[in-house]
């Protein structure tokens, strides 16, 4: 907003230049980025895929019907579904719980707490994967969905406890104040008034925790073994393994399938409150 | 406060369930009440056999066991992933299997990490265990002379050429090399004759994985007359000149181009390739392969070809120098075993014991183009006509070699396939590649360990 | 507090727990088969010594480094910021496409991400098709140049984080101030070096903080593009953990390879936290 109105209120010919340049580079860089992601649109239309971008000669669903099976995509994605709504609904609560008393009161642990959190928020995922392995066969926990939700979950945690914080941060205290003069208790203040006020921030933090475990490949890849527990990420992953040099469009239409819930998840929440929200917020500090 | 911390106490409850969880789990099956049984084996689009088989045998052996279960876990994997993923779920009693399906190489190593049940008690009782041959035997031993597993077949590796590139190349049918010297002669002139056409290509690098090595390395490092591995004194051998040689001799053949493009080398999937595509289109001299090579090609392989039985040949792979015994074949195989923390250690090894029956073993053995290592199978009838080649590879056998069955096996042949991969593009010399094999090899096993004759 | 008691349980066993485990399982010989499958001994420092010996492991540090510098610092913040900057110039239109655009990439799951991106540089890919639309014969990238491919391919897919923090933030630049600036005479660069890039100094300390992490913890899309390969010039630490561990069965080493990453990660939070003391907690 801030220097394009005054771009065209100066409408001086050199901020016309200027306006020229950045759009033309704009367009230059928006085609790198989609050109990548033809191959996967035009792909999966066209039976007779290769790793080449063509227009298909002859746009046809057959891709899609032929992966379109419950082994194949049905099961793996209801797969995904629980493990990434799984890991979003536990992390959200835990994550409130957790950031009300950290932005409500003023407590010594505070302090250290949230270094911790800002710390955790940093470490590299996958460098515990192998000790995390060691950890789930030593409490019997290989190849079980709710852990894997659970892992999941802290391992978004930091980050969503950071964002909530900040959040919940911005509802006004004077509020409850009013809730706790009529008596309510400072947890039933949180249910009935803040939550309510923060759900937009909240479904960002369901959205992003959400997306980050939908395409989440490493961590059931080492952690769930039963073929029929396997999510879409690693599903597609053998499938790339045994067909991806012979089924490309194959490939490509089960990886669009796999992809649309984020996008339309995306979407919806970018629609409902502007893209750079989701990141004012959890950045913010 | 009350119904909030409630809220609090169910996500906390929630927490502690999934570990209470993983303990009942464990407990049912530990009890030796649930009498289901988890088969864990690999299936891939084109190695279907052992799945037919499976489900064939299930219903039957639901049928004779009432009460039980047979849960099939075929996992979807090449052959490197699959043993990851069967290593990662061994090492706990809910996820381990009760039978499963293994490559003999692994063998020694997982018998010494536990998870392989000990069945000489069942073995003495299975009077079927006779008809297995010597070598069948020995493959499923462990180092204390217990048996661990009980193969499904047997396999050796021998060079597979098209008679068409080769005639067209002028060289006379059939074709025996007696020499290294003679593949690259061959190979050079089929590249002058027909230039789009990939002469010899033998595999290298690390994406076909033990394929590298059992169907390209070993058979030259075999030939020159020194080895991997000094079974005398158990040490590894370094700065062997075979080593060298075979090194150079992959280099050779990638440098001059009569192998195929190094980058199209290095994809695990270039074996598909080689059977799906160039072979039958007859853009491709020959290659080392193994005895298994039919079932991609006969009615119900993956790689439908009819023609194979008059197009392809196959030939003995020579010695560097044409040494005695004028030949080099290596050996491996799959088993199947009984997972030490089953609950059901009896019912485990009965269903083995079906799946490896005269009958079933005889139909795997056509299926899946596997040398019989049932006597009463050797001698079907319809076994050795199941393909013209059966002769041919059976007789492999006489020049065949094993691979070291130690724990370090699989460290070192990934060093192995590294030199290879090294070589072939160009990263390193052959002195370079070895030295940096040498030191590798001296790293995993210690240097008291590694020996140079 | 009763209320933190579930996010402390969760962090405190599947992140604390792994943690220490990570410090704990690098001391042993651990293994995924072998006789220390069964019974792991304590080998003190040898995955460590065996670790600085390993020639390949000074190479997986450098390559992890030259990915993280190029893909994430150079890549994905100059061009998120570029991009941000640039949008607040350019029509309603334009902006829109770009901003789509480039989040699509990032939206995607990481593994199709990976397929994608493993298509596009392929020898016969979509790259190759328009150099030679451009009369130029590309190489194989994935074979020939695999760092330059993932670092192109991780800057293509993250880049969109970068560009969302920077407008946010300069969509927090106070008007009046720029305004002023201008009045003053100052022109562009000397506006954005002088009033908006100090403005958002914050954002850009997160921002850095937050993908350089992510970056080093890159595993799904190198694994798929390029496997390490050829021979392990692109074999980052993620990379050489995961093949040790679990390919080769090593527990104990993998783990030490972890416990490394680790540490640099330590390392750098405390660097950035350090950084944003003062305006932050």
């Amino acid at each position: 907003m801030t220097v394009s109105t005054l771009a065209s209120s100066v409408a001086s010919p050199r901020k016309a230049t200027a306006a020229i340049l950045a759009n033309t580079v704009l367009i230059v860089i928006a085609l790198c980025f989609l050109l990548p992601l033809a191959w996967l649109v035009l792909a999966s239309l066209d039976v007779k895929a290769t790793y080449q971008t063509q227009i298909p000669e002859q746009l046809s669903l057959a891709n899609f019907a032929a992966v379109f099976n419950p082994e194949l995509t049905f099961l793996p994605l209801w797969n995904s579904l629980l493990l990434s709504g799984g890991a979003a609904v536990v992390t959200v609560l835990a994550s409130v719980l957790a950031a009300y008393p950290l932005s409500r009161y003023t407590m010594r642990f505070n302090k250290p707490f949230m270094y911790g959190v800002l710390f955790g928020t940093c470490l590299p995922i996958t460098a515990i994967m192998v000790p995390v392995y060691s950890l789930f066969v030593r409490l019997n926990l290989l190849d079980s969905i709710p852990a894997t939700i659970f892992f999941m979950a802290a391992t978004s945690l930091p980050m969503a406890i950071w964002m909530t914080k900040n959040f919940m941060d911005s509802v006004p205290v004077s509020l409850e104040e009013a809730a706790w003069v009529d008596g309510a208790s400072a947890m039933n203040a949180l249910r009935r008034i803040v939550v309510p006020l923060m759900r937009p921030g909240l479904s960002v933090v369901f959205i992003f925790v959400f997306i980050q475990a939908w395409g989440n490949f490493f961590v059931p890849f080492v952690l769930l073994l039963s073929p029929s527990k396997q999510p879409a990420a690693v599903s597609i992953y053998s499938f790339f393994g045994q067909y991806g040099a012979i089924a490309y469009g194959q490939l490509a239409a089960f990886s669009v399938l796999y992809s649309v819930p984020v996008i339309l998840l995306y979407v919806l929440v970018s629609r409902g409150m502007g893209g750079s929200f989701t990141m004012s917020g959890a950045i913010k500090g | 406060m009350h119904r909030n911390a409630k809220l609090a106490l169910s996500v906390l409850a929630a927490t502690s369930m999934v570990a209470l969880a993983g303990c009942t789990a464990a407990g049912d099956n530990a009890d030796g009440d649930s009498q289901s049984l988890k088969i864990v084996y690999q299936k891939t689009d084109s190695f279907t056999a052992l799945d037919e088989l499976f489900t064939k045998i299930k219903p039957e052996f639901e049928a004779a066991n009432p009460g039980v279960t047979v849960e099939l876990e075929p996992i979807q994997a090449n052959d490197d992933d699959y043993s990851t993923k069967l290593a990662l779920s061994q090492k706990s009693a809910e996820t381990a299997p009760d039978v499963f399906y293994e490559d003999t190489f692994r063998l020694r190593s997982d018998i010494d990490a536990g998870y392989l049940l000990n069945i000489d008690d069942q073995l003495a009782d299975w009077d079927e265990w006779g008809q297995f041959n010597e070598g069948a035997k020995a493959a499923g031993m462990g180092d204390d002379g217990s048996v661990y597993a009980v193969p499904l077949g047997t396999d050796t590796r021998g060079i597979w050429y098209s008679k068409p590139v080769f005639a067209a190349a002028g060289i006379e049918l059939p074709w025996q090399p007696e020499t290294w010297d003679d593949i690259l002669t061959a190979a050079r002139a089929i590249q002058a004759s027909q230039p789009d056409v990939v002469p010899f290509n033998m595999y290298a690098g690390k994406g076909t994985g033990e394929g590298t090595v059992m169907q390209s390395f070993y058979e030259l490092l075999y030939g020159t007359g020194d080895t991997l591995y000094n079974e005398d004194d158990q040490k590894w051998v370094v700065e062997s000149q075979g080593f060298k040689d075979s090194l150079e001799f992959l280099q050779t053949l990638y440098t001059e181009k009569l192998a195929l493009d190094p980058s199209e080398a290095l994809d695990p999937n270039v074996w598909k390739k080689v059977f799906g595509e160039l072979f039958p289109q007859g853009k491709l001299g020959g290659t080392v392969e193994g005895s298994y090579t039919p079932s991609f090609w006969q009615t119900g392989g993956s790689y439908e070809w009819p023609a194979y039985t008059e197009d392809m040949a196959v030939a003995t792979f020579p010695t560097q120098n044409g040494e005695e015994p004028g030949g080099v074949s290596m050996s491996g195989g799959w088993t199947l075993a009984v997972g030490a923390k089953t609950a059901n250690a009896d019912l485990a090894f009965d269903f083995l014991a079906l799946a490896v029956s005269q009958e079933n073993a005889l139909w795997y053995a056509i299926n899946n183009s596997q040398i019989a290592v049932r006597t009463d199978v050797a001698s079907e009838p319809t076994y050795l006509a199941a393909n013209p080649f059966v002769a041919d590879v059976t007789e492999l056998v006489d020049v065949t070699h094993y691979r070291p069955a130690t724990s370090d096996y699989s460290k070192i042949s990934a060093e192995v396939q590294a030199a290879t991969e090294a070589v072939i593009t160009g990263q390193m010399s052959v002195d370079e590649a070895a030295d940096a094999y040498d030191t590798a090899v001296e790293g995993i096993v210690g240097a008291d360990k590694v020996t140079t004759k | 507090m009763l209320p933190l008691a579930p996010a402390v349980v969760l962090l405190a066993i599947f992140l604390l727990g792994p943690v220490i485990w990570s410090f704990y399982g690098s001391f042993t010989d651990a293994a995924l088969t072998g006789s220390s499958a069964q019974d792991p001994q304590w080998v003190g420092l040898d995955n460590y010594l065996t670790l600085f010996k390993d020639p390949v492991f000074p190479l997986s540090l450098w390559l992890t480094f030259v990915f993280v510098v190029a893909s994430a610092i150079v890549g994905q913040n100059f061009l998120g910021l570029g991009i941000a900057l640039l949008i607040n110039r350019a029509s309603k239109v334009v902006s829109a496409v770009v901003g789509t655009a480039v989040v699509a990439a990032w939206v995607l799951p990481e593994i199709v991400a990976a397929f994608v991106a493993y298509a596009y540089f392929s020898e016969d890919g979509t790259l190759n098709q328009v150099l030679a639309a451009a009369g130029m014969t590309g190489p194989n990238w994935l074979y020939s140049f695999p760092m330059l491919s993932i670092i192109l391919a991780n800057a293509w897919r993250g880049t969109a984080f970068s560009m969302m923090v920077y407008r946010a933030a300069l969509n927090d630049v106070p008007v009046e101030v720029t305004e002023a600036a201008m009045i003053d005479g100052a022109d562009g660069i000397k506006r954005l070096t002088w009033i908006t890039i100090p403005m958002i100094k914050n954002s850009i300390a997160t921002n850095l903080m937050l993908i350089t992490l992510q970056t080093l913890s890159v595993f799904t899309l190198i694994w798929v593009m390029t496997a390490g390969g050829p021979g392990n010039e692109s074999t980052t630490l993620p990379i050489m953990a995961f093949q040790e561990a679990f390919k080769f069965g090593d527990i104990g080493y993998g783990t030490a390879i972890a416990t490394v990453m680790l540490l640099i990660g330590a390392a750098f939070s405390l660097v950035y936290i350090r950084a944003l003391r003062p305006e932050k907690v």
